[in-house]
């Protein structure tokens, strides 16, 4: 199969290997991310999902490089970025091979500098270019997010919501990046904006071939753009898979419970979040600090969650970290909709 | 209907009469001639852009309109009683016995140094003159109602340990402490994970069931909306364009801006679907548009929609849009393969 092909023919952009991320020093540390392997491929666009405290955000810091994992290790294009100080990271970032978009364009552009100088700002750091090339570049960046240059001068606060998250998405295209990482971009926008920035992600990575990791916990926007969806849990991946694949028979419960928790205008579920919740009458889940990550919020969990399982093949570029992959589905439908009367 | 007495049912908790508010110290209307009325035991869902009104419609109601804003027009009655000129002391009164609110951000309405549980106790002290003991009883009592599972470890604990999910549940338990037949609830579920905002709203069903609660719900997201409520009113740039019950919006809905906003909306069956928008911009607050104010954005708009003044017509039993084409079997099929292009 071709896919399988580039992935053995070519690096991959960006590969994870097995990242483990302890935040934090000493009895107040915590481990954010456990064992957390991915790859993103050319033209690539990747959903990253998961709830608050999750390590999303972690996982996209530590891609940049503004954390350092405790295990394993970062590369893009093949070089190990993980490793990294000083001069050596330094270079690495002026290049700005990977661009980080923000959740709050708000609170992440600064509001004293008009949109001119917050797209340029990344290439006059790097250096090696002049005022006009700069500006041309600028100009260039803002056309790619349908923004036309009367707006260079001015500020943040003077335009809408919208354009500012395109201005934060203009100023990551200004570099030339291989990897953008946008982290919740669409999440402080209504539906109409959050659709249009999701198009225009989707736009760029046509015309581009631009890979782009989104982080995001509006699972129906991502069902409308994403080749690929990464399902974080408690700092674990426990499904990584197809879009069309997971979102139509997901194989780890949490997954199903995130689909069903989704607010949605049409009533047409497969499963009821009752279903895929626990109850009173389900026994106790298996605890411990190798249990299962999600086992004390799984109705289906058994003795053997006890043990924390690995991310194993399910399908077809698919996985799954959960031991009843098989079986879940079947008890979550024979499980009544609605909540029983306590 | 303006100059004649209203004569609201018995059950009426909160009625707005063609109220309008003006901002900027006068100087531009924000909301214009806005009726509409929650009753006992009924959920009613404010929806809109932001910039529409719908916040400042709340605070107005609330009595707590930002410094430069007051009522041009209209009244508002709570219980049907005129509450319209009500003094600061007046409106005080009210929120600490009929009216109870709940906003977007928890944290930063609680103080962060000081035990959730003193700050509700502290709350039935000041407004329901308890006793010491007596509010520490009914802290837990409200705790337990709103589903904290643990009341006595959580009534010991401060903001920061608690989750975002727990700590809007502790503002609901606020809200509710002092009995109110009415909580206004603006974006109180927009900052939570989509499992956490599926049991808030299952909770606050949960009141209106078993209280017989009035809930005023303002929310950006028609599918937060249509989870929710029992019948919704669609703002648009200050004024009431379409309300009615739930069912009536989201399966025939007739203003055109209502049309495109479940457009937009979220769905969950996960399906790969062309992502639609709004085309244009809402106009600023409190611009003056000849006719219709959204027909500048509106695929469907002829002339006659952009003179005089278009009123809210009735479609049905408590149904009303304000568009001169509400009738009109084709609007449906214009808006689809309108949006449909772009």
């Amino acid at each position: 199969m071709s896919a399988a092909a580039t992935e053995t023919s070519a690096t991959p952009l960006l590969a994870v290997e097995a990242v483990d991320v302890v935040l934090g020093r000493g009895w107040r540390s915590s481990q954010v991310l456990s064992d957390v392997s991915l790859t993103i491929g050319p033209g690539e666009i990747v959903g990253l999902v998961g709830e608050t405290g999750s390590g999303k955000t972690t996982l996209a810091r530590t891609i940049v490089g503004l954390v350092k994992p405790r295990k394993g290790r970062v590369l893009v294009n093949g070089t190990e970025t993980s490793g990294l100080r000083r001069g050596a990271l330094r270079r690495q970032r002026r290049r700005g091979h990977v661009q980080l978009v923000f959740q709050d364009p708000l609170r992440s552009l600064d509001p004293d500098l008009t949109v001119g100088q917050i797209v340029g700002e990344g290439l006059a750091i790097r250096g090696g270019l002049t005022a006009a090339e700069i500006e041309a570049r600028v100009t260039a960046a803002l056309g790619q997010v349908g923004l036309d240059a009367t707006l260079l001068s001015r500020t943040p606060g003077q335009i809408s919501g919208g354009q500012r998250q395109r201005v934060s998405i203009a100023r990551a295209l200004a570099t030339d990046p291989g990897l953008l990482l946008c982290d919740e971009p669409v999440s402080a926008l209504d539906a109409s904006n959050r659709n249009y920035i999701l198009r225009l992600l989707g736009q760029l990575r046509d015309d581009l071939g631009l890979p782009i990791v989104i982080i995001s916990h509006d699972l129906s926007s991502l069902a409308g753009i994403a080749d690929r969806v990464l399902v974080l849990y408690r700092g674990r991946i426990v499904e990584d898979g197809p879009v069309s694949q997971v979102f139509s028979a997901p194989r780890h419960p949490y997954t199903a419970l995130l689909m069903a928790s989704a607010p949605s205008v049409r009533h047409d579920r497969p499963l009821d979040v009752h279903q895929l919740r626990r109850g009173p009458a389900d026994p106790a889940p298996p605890s411990g600090p190798n249990a299962c990550v999600f086992a004390a919020r799984c109705p289906f969990a058994v003795a053997e969650c006890a043990e924390q399982p690995a991310l194993e093949p399910v399908g077809d570029r698919w996985a799954a970290a959960c031991r009843r992959h098989d079986a879940w589905p079947a008890l979550a439908r024979a499980r009544p909709a609605a909540a029983t009367p306590a | 209907m303006t100059g004649n007495p209203r004569n609201p049912p018995p059950d009426e908790v909160l009625g707005l009469d063609d109220l309008s508010i003006a901002v900027h110290d006068g100087a531009a209307t924000a909301v214009r001639d806005i009726s509409l009325s929650v009753h006992a035991g009924e959920i009613v869902g404010l929806v809109g852009e932001s910039g529409s009104g719908k916040t400042l419609t709340c605070r107005a109601a609330l009595g707590v309109l930002p410094k430069g804003c007051q009522i041009t027009g209209g009244s508002i009655s709570f219980e049907r009683q005129d509450v319209t000129g009500l003094s600061p002391r007046g409106w005080q009164r009210l929120h600490g016995s009929g009216i109870g609110a709940v906003f977007q951000d928890p944290s930063s309405y609680l103080n962060p140094s000081l035990t959730v549980g003193s700050q509700v106790a502290e709350v039935l002290r000041v407004k329901r003159k308890l006793a010491r003991r007596a509010a520490r009883a009914t802290t837990l009592e409200l705790f337990a109602a709103v589903g904290l599972r643990n009341p006595e470890l959580v009534f010991h604990q401060i903001p920061a340990e608690l989750s975002g999910g727990m700590l809007q549940r502790v503002m609901i338990a606020i809200a509710i402490s002092c009995e109110p037949r009415l909580v206004i609830a603006d974006e109180a579920t927009t900052a939570l994970d989509v499992t956490i905002q599926a049991e808030i709203i299952e909770l606050l069903k949960e009141l209106r069931d078993q209280r017989g609660l009035a809930v005023l719900f303002v929310s950006h997201d028609l599918a937060v909306i249509r989870e929710l409520c029992d019948r919704v009113v669609v703002f648009y740039a200050g004024q009431v364009v379409e309300s009615g019950s739930v069912e009536e919006i989201i399966e025939r809905p007739r203003h055109p801006y209502t049309q495109a906003l479940l457009r937009v909306a979220s769905v969950g069956d996960y399906q790969r679907r062309e992502l639609e928008v709004i085309a244009g911009q809402p106009p600023r607050v409190g611009a003056e548009i000849d006719g219709c104010r959204f027909a500048p954005r509106c695929p469907a708009a002829l002339d006659a929609c952009r003179s005089g003044s278009i009123e809210l017509a009735r479609l049905g039993p408590g149904h009303q849009a304000r568009c001169v084409r509400a009738g009109d079997p084709e609007l449906a099929g214009v808006i689809e393969a309108e949006m449909a292009v772009r």
